[in-house]
């Protein structure tokens, strides 16, 4: 009970919650990063993708020590109900309420994507859209409610959250590919270089496919090829 | 004598319908998946022995790694 009333769970409320806004702010556009098939040359896309999984992980657990401290801190008056039922904070009652919904769609994200072999893969779209609805309302939430937030320090970690937040969702909408587009340059196949790509390798004989991570060396391409182009 | 394990064999299958050409597949199980012109998946035709761990391995990584979530593993018996 001492510890209740201690102010380190309040300034760990504030500091988690500038985490979980960094993280969650990478995880987005990593996700752009997945979704507009970045990646296949000198980082793999599987590997920006196993990037986004592994970060969003630890911005939830961020984020779940921002709220429990909020909660079990007695500064505030916010109870158990207000972390997942939005308008029942004592405290602040419609700021607390933004991050409680941003909580609600963030488990629901995260939830779908843990179900996401046994769901449609539609449906785990559809759900996934709502992060950025999730982001929007978690900057507003700290905007209005952080203590830090409208300050020196804080303040430019807001802003500069929202400003990678709002390029990554205009870059997932102009440069929203929904069919193939560009094949991934790990591929043998891949145009890196017309003048630099290997011979291409005859027939489907895996054993000849070249590794992930060699990378053309020579340039022997016959001429011939190069002009009548592929295929 | 011994009962002979993980006899048989699997293919990848690629539902065409699901499939937006992300390549990740390739990425993961090179030795399994090649990509064409458009960055779809050319998946090797003939089975695999399910004896290869480290080919179902990677298989198993594709599988999990599909943005789309279009690839199965389906398992070949050995009887022809």
């Amino acid at each position: 009970m001492i510890a209740l009333t201690s102010p380190y769970l309040w300034y760990t409320t504030r500091a988690t919650g500038f985490v979980a806004l960094i993280l969650f702010t990478l995880v987005a556009s990593l996700g752009t990063f997945v979704a507009n098939r970045i990646g296949g040359t000198y980082i793999g896309r599987f590997e920006l993708n196993e990037l986004h999984r592994s970060v969003s992980i630890i911005a939830i657990m961020f984020l779940v020590i921002h709220i429990t401290t909020t909660v079990i801190d007695s500064f505030v008056s916010t109870g158990w109900t207000s972390a997942l039922v939005p308008m029942t904070s004592a405290y602040k009652r419609l700021p607390v309420t933004l991050g409680t919904v941003a909580f609600d769609l963030i488990l629901a994200v995260w939830i779908s994507s843990l179900l996401k072999a046994r769901i449609a893969n539609g449906t785990w779209r559809f759900i996934h859209w709502f992060s950025w609805l999730a982001l929007a309302t978690a900057v507003v939430h700290g905007i209005l409610v952080g203590t830090d937030s409208r300050r020196s320090f804080g303040l430019v970690i807001v802003v500069v959250c929202s400003l990678v937040v709002v390029a990554s969702a205009f870059w997932r909408y102009l440069g929203r590919p929904t069919r193939a587009a560009g094949r991934t340059a790990l591929s043998p196949l891949a145009p890196i270089d017309r003048a630099t790509r290997p011979p291409r390798a005859s027939g489907n004989d895996p054993a000849t496919t070249p590794r992930r991570g060699v990378r053309p060396s020579s340039p022997t391409t016959p001429p011939d090829d190069a002009r009548r182009g592929r295929r | 004598m011994g009962v002979r394990r993980k006899v048989g064999g699997f293919v990848l299958k690629v539902n065409p319908i699901l499939c937006d050409g992300f390549g990740h597949c390739h990425e993961l199980a090179p030795e399994l998946v090649k990509i064409d012109e458009w960055g779809y998946p050319i998946i090797l035709g003939t089975p695999t022995p399910l004896a290869d761990g480290a080919a179902l391995e990677s298989a198993r990584y594709a599988v999990r790694g599909c943005p789309r979530q279009a690839l199965t593993i389906a398992r070949v018996d050995e009887q022809s």
